[in-house]
């Protein structure tokens, strides 16, 4: 059974895969009869061994995902879990982001297409205009809202 | 925003290369934030070979949020933590040991 496994599982990465590590407080042991003993020469310290343990679906990956870019109606006019992904978007498909967002990918494109006419300078302004929106659109769901007395002195 | 509507304010008349920027934009879009969150997940095993501690990524992954492992005595994951320091070994030709 895992118990703890924020604590005692590990990470790494090997190239495109993750490797994973279990950590334990235990020496090399033995069974003799029904006893597990602890061999003499080895000593009890921390160790790093593969996971003993089968679990099913037990890693679990949290990531993001292109996952219905194109969807049948407005995102803008219902929930994100009842818009339809549209497997042969036509240009009447919508872009499944937010309004802000959407004009980011407005700003990318003409960012890109200035690239292909070689106008460094405005691209470089688009994708610049493009960032822009994307931290807005990330700042307006994290707003924080600080008020302060009005002076009942128009003039300090 | 329809697609339509991209291409009117871009400029763009080539549908093809208008839906090819717009997937790349929101794969710019899902790297440097967070729009689409999936999760997935993958079996344990019991290592019997060398590698078996290893583990496929998702395909479709774009930006690793978190991995967590399933604590089966209260049935929750918890996120782990990533290693700083590799261990030093290079290859395990006895994993059981």
């Amino acid at each position: 059974m895992s118990v703890d496994t924020d604590r005692t599982y590990f990470f790494e990465f090997k190239g495109k895969k993750v490797v994973l590590w279990k950590l334990v407080e235990s020496a090399s042991t033995d069974t003799v009869g029904s006893y597990r003993v602890r061999l003499p020469d080895s000593y009890y310290k921390n160790q790093l061994i593969y996971p003993d343990e089968a679990i099913t679906n037990g890693l679990r990956f949290e990531y993001t995902a292109l996952s219905k870019v194109f969807v049948e109606e407005d995102p803008q006019s219902t929930v994100d879990s009842s818009l339809t992904e549209a497997t042969s978007p036509s240009e009447e498909s919508h872009v499944n982001l937010n309004r802000m967002r959407s004009l980011a990918v407005v700003d990318y494109i003409k960012a890109q297409i200035n690239e292909t006419k070689g106008d460094f300078q405005m691209k470089e302004y688009y994708m610049r205009e493009f960032y822009k929106k994307i931290g807005d659109s990330e700042s307006n769901m994290r707003n924080i809202s600080i008020n302060f007395p009005v002076s009942p002195f128009s003039v300090k | 925003m329809t697609i339509q509507e991209i291409m009117e304010r871009t400029g763009l008349k080539d549908y093809s290369l208008a839906k090819a920027y717009i997937n790349d934009a929101v794969h710019l879009l899902q790297s440097t934030s967070a729009d689409t969150v999936k999760v997935s997940y993958s079996n344990i095993t019991v290592a019997s070979d060398g590698d078996d501690n290893q583990y496929d990524l998702p395909a479709d992954l774009i930006s690793l949020k978190s991995i967590s492992v399933k604590d089966t005595q209260d049935s929750k994951y918890k996120k782990v933590k990533r290693l700083v320091n590799s261990p030093t070994v290079a290859e395990d030709t006895s994993p059981s040991t």
